[in-house]
């Protein structure tokens, strides 16, 4: 084999996949109440259409888009209402949410299922992944719709599919790329034909050996990736596959491609294939803070709490819980809060594992400058945004950078980098909207 | 069920890497270690009791400062106080009073360094302020200190602190040859022809660069058996540190590749007695080159972090110096240019952000 595609920068983390990775995925039933979120994906929050005491059917709509960048919300569940208001949720602070009382498990197809998708129209099917509420499964939750309807003007001619998965810890992608290669191959053939593209391609890290040798067997090109964090990363992924610059403030369809998750693959194919919603998602229960690791199939809406139980709970030195991977994902104080799309994983880290840096001085390495993904100087626009100059910080970059937390994990002196930045990023949309 | 769990708060990412502040400061002094014992063997214990009292120095003038300003104490053994006194140290002559250390040393913290803000603050490489702040107060002490190597163990070894034997330099300097010049020195003198050669006759210029230039000479430039400062004559040990260095991942080589390059190549340039007849390799051996190319070039905090920018930085570091050995007034220019150098960093920095992934060029 020749030398493996990569990107410039990057780091390794450990990976500590092996936790997890040869565990078969397990469903999980829906529990009792599931507490489905209103912003499940990126962008506008559906509105709700029930209300407390309503009946509701699995698959059933709860919530209606709101906007071009938001999506409609189903019940994961049949049953009945218990309330509508705001909860706490793993993505944001709080956020507008439907609890409902489980009763049955039963029924969720609930468009027409189309076993032979090309007797529809590109168009048609991408109506069907916008009402079956499909969204980026790799963690972002960017609505898949949107993605699948470039300007007229753009020319879309390669779709990558990310079976990348970079973040350490997580398997849940690995599991599904070898539990069922079969609906995700389906899942890209769908959005090959709904984007027109001559080339498709799946990107695969070469910690995964297994899924490179079975997705070829089934035919699929397969770009093996050097295992290096972010390679999973949109940008850095078609840099590396297809040597193609995404440019700044840009999307991949600006240099002719649609990245997609191999779990988007899958949630595509049951809602053209079956008539499903996206009600459900595939999450990696792991950490050294749990007894025994696990790869889970679970309603949206399950309790942290739940996926914990059948992880055989806690161990005693469990110090922090977080919501997707170790380098992206989000602490969380409490586990009484639900799983949502972007849930990739539901980490238990144990005190020994889990970061506990004094922050000091930065010493000018340029240690996080040789390994941002992004080319930039991270301490510079931390120190900028530290010192409240937005402007400055704008200057420097600071809205191109991807929060993949390269920077903090290499420095020495343990500076929150890629903190600082978010904030940043944060005053400068805040200042934005404000001016607009 | 249980009463509710709550777990702690913090930022992403939530590993940590295994690089620390305190772990980069101790490679470097773990990389010094070889050269500091090159420097025992051939200068002597007093060697060593000069490094320990700079080292000492540093550690009570770093506590002192943070004491002063009620900052946390614990910096003290972050060991970047310990690699200051060190390459202070390492920039004596050998025959220096014992105080001269500690005197530069408590400089190099408490002036270039804390009241820059500390750690990662200071805008000039504090053990080359140091040494500039004792060059500047004490001259006669700090240039003509000088031992020839291996004097210490027994008398007579027939080499001089040039590595020329001892006879031939007797004739170049007609004078005293042990406590005598440093092969920087006599090269200055080469520079001026008239006078070496109205001194010791037709030709003699010539003659003396040839055994400058002599194998003999190179060897013992590179192993360290000449004179010069504490740290700085052994090239083989400290280009074993350095190695090291590279190894753990401390040491970017961008900046010493392009300054001693660049050393190299004026050295070639006019490093001679005239237009491209120099000789490269005894300008990058000779003098503080090595030590300062390894180890004060490569200074994280002083020296820029963009890519490009620490080629700059080492390009200009060695240019400065090749021009003061060539036309200035001291023999050697190496910690003057690093300082100076030290001064255009942000402005550097400023002006060699690398292209963001995606970056554009924008017209105008």
């Amino acid at each position: 084999m020749g030398k493996l595609k990569s990107f410039a920068g990057g780091t390794h983390p450990p990976d500590r996949k092996h936790l997890s990775s040869d565990k078969a995925i397990e469903r999980l039933p829906a529990p009792e109440t599931v507490c489905v979120s209103l912003c499940q994906q990126l962008g506008a929050p559906s509105e709700p259409t029930v209300k407390k005491g309503d009946k509701v059917s699995r698959g059933q709509e709860i919530g209606s888009q709101s906007g071009f960048i938001s999506l409609p919300t189903h019940s994961p569940v049949g049953g009945t209402v218990l309330k509508v208001e705001d909860m706490p949720m793993p993505h944001r602070r709080s956020g507008p949410a439907v609890l409902i009382k489980t009763e049955t498990e039963e029924g969720g197809q609930v468009f027409e299922p189309w076993p032979e998708f090309r007797e529809h129209s590109p168009e048609e099917i991408v109506e069907r992944i916008k009402l079956a509420a499909v969204c980026g499964m790799g963690g972002a939750s960017f609505p898949t719709y949107v993605k699948l309807s470039p300007p007229p003007e753009k020319n879309i001619d390669t779709l990558i599919l990310n079976g990348v998965e970079c973040e350490p810890y997580l398997t849940a992608d690995h599991r599904l790329m070898l539990e069922h290669p079969d609906d995700i191959i389906l899942g890209m053939e769908i959005l090959v034909y709904a984007l027109g593209a001559e080339n498709v391609m799946m990107g695969i890290e070469m910690n995964k050996p297994d899924a490179v040798e079975l997705m070829r067997e089934k035919g699929v090109e397969v770009v093996p990736l050097k295992v290096k964090y972010p390679q999973g990363a949109e940008k850095q992924l078609i840099d590396a596959a297809l040597g193609r610059e995404v440019p700044a403030g840009g999307l991949p369809l600006d240099v002719g491609v649609v990245v997609q998750n191999v779990g988007t693959a899958k949630a595509v194919a049951e809602a053209v294939r079956d008539g499903v919603p996206s009600l459900r998602r595939l999450v990696t229960v792991t950490g050294l803070g749990v007894e025994s690791p696990v790869n889970l199939d679970v309603a949206v809406g399950t309790p942290f709490s739940a996926l914990i139980e059948k992880a055989g709970g806690y161990r005693e030195d469990v110090a922090r819980l977080i919501n997707g991977g170790p380098m992206m994902g989000i602490a969380q104080y409490t586990d009484e809060i639900p799983v949502v799309k972007g849930t990739s994983g539901v980490l238990a880290l144990n005190s020994h594992e889990a970061r506990d840096v004094a922050e000091g001085p930065c010493i000018r390495c340029g240690k996080c400058t040789d390994s941002c993904p992004m080319k930039l100087v991270p301490s510079r626009i931390a120190r900028f945004a530290e010192y409240e100059k937005w402007e400055q910080a704008e200057k420097q970059g600071a809205l191109d950078c991807i929060a993949c937390g390269t920077c903090s994990y290499v420095c020495p002196a343990g500076r929150y980098l890629v903190h600082y930045i978010k904030r940043a990023q944060e005053m400068i949309r805040a200042l934005r909207k404000r001016e607009a | 069920m249980a009463e509710p769990r709550y777990f702690e708060l913090a930022v992403s990412p939530h590993v940590e890497g295994h690089q620390t502040t305190r772990k980069v400061m101790f490679d470097v002094v773990i990389a010094l270690l070889p050269a500091l014992a090159a420097a025992v063997w051939f200068f002597g214990p007093r060697a060593l009791l000069l490094v320990v009292l700079s080292v000492g120095a540093a550690l009570v003038a770093e506590y002192a400062s943070l004491r002063f300003m009620k900052r946390p104490i614990s910096f003290v053994l972050d060991g970047s106080a310990i690699v200051t006194g060190i390459l202070l140290a390492f920039n004596l002559p050998p025959a220096v009073p014992w105080w001269i250390p500690v005197a530069g040393s408590a400089f190099a913290i408490v002036v270039a360094k804390q009241a820059f803000g500390g750690l990662g603050h200071n805008i000039m490489n504090p053990a080359l302020l140091g040494r500039a702040f004792l060059v500047a107060s004490f001259p006669v002490l700090m240039t003509a200190g000088w031992i020839a190597p291996g004097r210490w163990q027994q008398e007579g070894t027939g080499l001089t602190t040039s590595g020329i034997p001892q006879e031939q330099l007797a004739e170049i300097e007609g004078a005293d040859a042990i406590t005598g010049a440093t092969p920087l020195n006599i090269m200055k003198q080469t520079y001026d022809r008239e006078t070496m050669d109205s001194r010791m006759g037709e030709g003699a210029t010539e003659q003396v660069r040839e055994s400058l230039s002599s194998g003999g000479t190179y060897l013992n430039l590179f192993l360290g058996k000449i004179g010069g400062c504490i740290g700085e004559t052994s090239g083989l040990l400290l280009l074993l540190g350095a190695l090291y260095l590279v190894a753990r991942g401390v040491l970017e080589v961008r900046l010493p590749l392009s300054y001693l390059g660049t050393v190299a190549l004026l050295g070639w340039v006019f490093g001679g007695s005239g237009w491209f007849n120099g000789d490269p390799l005894f300008h990058v051996l000779a003098g503080g080159v090595i030590l300062g190319g390894l180890f004060m070039v490569s200074d994280m905090v002083t020296t820029p972090v963009t890519p490009k920018g620490r080629v700059i930085f080492g390009v200009g570091a060695g240019l400065i110096t090749m021009i003061v050995r060539r036309w200035g007034g001291y023999p050697e220019g190496c910690s003057y240019s690093i300082l100076l150098m030290n001064l255009a960093t942000p402005l550097i920095d400023r002006y060699t952000r690398p292209r963001i992934l995606g970056e554009v060029k924008k017209s105008g």
